[in-house]
């Protein structure tokens, strides 16, 4: 069993720990799902429909890269995890509102 | 002559036939709609999202040096996000201080 201390050291001294731009990289990203979070309590009116759907097939692409690159960053590969499922959640939000919108100038 | 270097192009561990190609490729794309914004009045940028596209830009572009394979597409798309993130930061800064020297005259 690893002492806390132990676990500490090998996160801190690992080959993609935050010595390093492989953890950077991903920390950084962070910031898109973070604000798409937020931006989940907005009405869905305000939702960039063109956006939101680049988004999807860039987080797409990006959890594809997360896998293939040299060293693996499976840490990369969460954070365009979790914004992929954010953005298809605001798609669906924005696709009701408009098929809304529709139905209601009928 | 030429049909040698494009075959070594077309077969590049960073090329075509890999997400290596493709994933920078797409995010040239927002670069690009991020270089529309240009034309966007000062008052509608956000300083948050502008720091972090520049925050993204020039940690990634130390990340596409670190990694295998060495990802040049990847670089330079980061390069411009950054570039474009502080011209769009100096824009933003440049019109809150003018004017606030403006009102601070008055």
């Amino acid at each position: 069993m690893k002492t806390l201390m132990e676990l500490l050291n090998s996160f801190w001294n690992s080959p993609v720990g935050p010595k390093t731009a492989h953890f950077w990289g991903p920390a950084v990203n962070w910031g898109i799902p973070i604000a798409t979070v937020v931006d989940t309590r907005k009405p869905a009116e305000t939702i960039n429909g063109r956006m939101t759907t680049v988004m999807c097939v860039y987080s797409a692409l990006y959890m594809r890269f997360a896998w293939m690159v040299q060293p693996r960053n499976i840490h990369l590969l969460i954070c365009h995890a979790s914004n992929e499922t954010l953005q298809l959640y605001q798609l669906s939000r924005w696709a009701s509102a408009h098929g809304a919108e529709e139905r209601g100038s009928k | 002559m030429a049909a040698a270097k494009l075959q070594a192009l077309w077969n590049h561990p960073a090329g075509p036939k890999t997400i290596h190609f493709w994933a920078p490729t797409f995010k040239w794309g927002i670069s690009i709609a991020n270089i529309a914004d240009f034309s966007k009045p000062p008052e509608k940028l956000s300083y948050p999202q502008q720091i972090a596209v520049t925050a993204t830009g020039i940690i990634w572009s130390r990340y596409s040096t670190v990694i295998t394979p060495k990802n040049w597409n990847l670089f330079s798309v980061n390069i411009a996000m950054a570039g474009t993130g502080l011209y769009q930061l100096s824009r933003k800064l440049r019109h809150d201080y003018s004017s606030e020297a403006a009102v601070a005259k008055e």
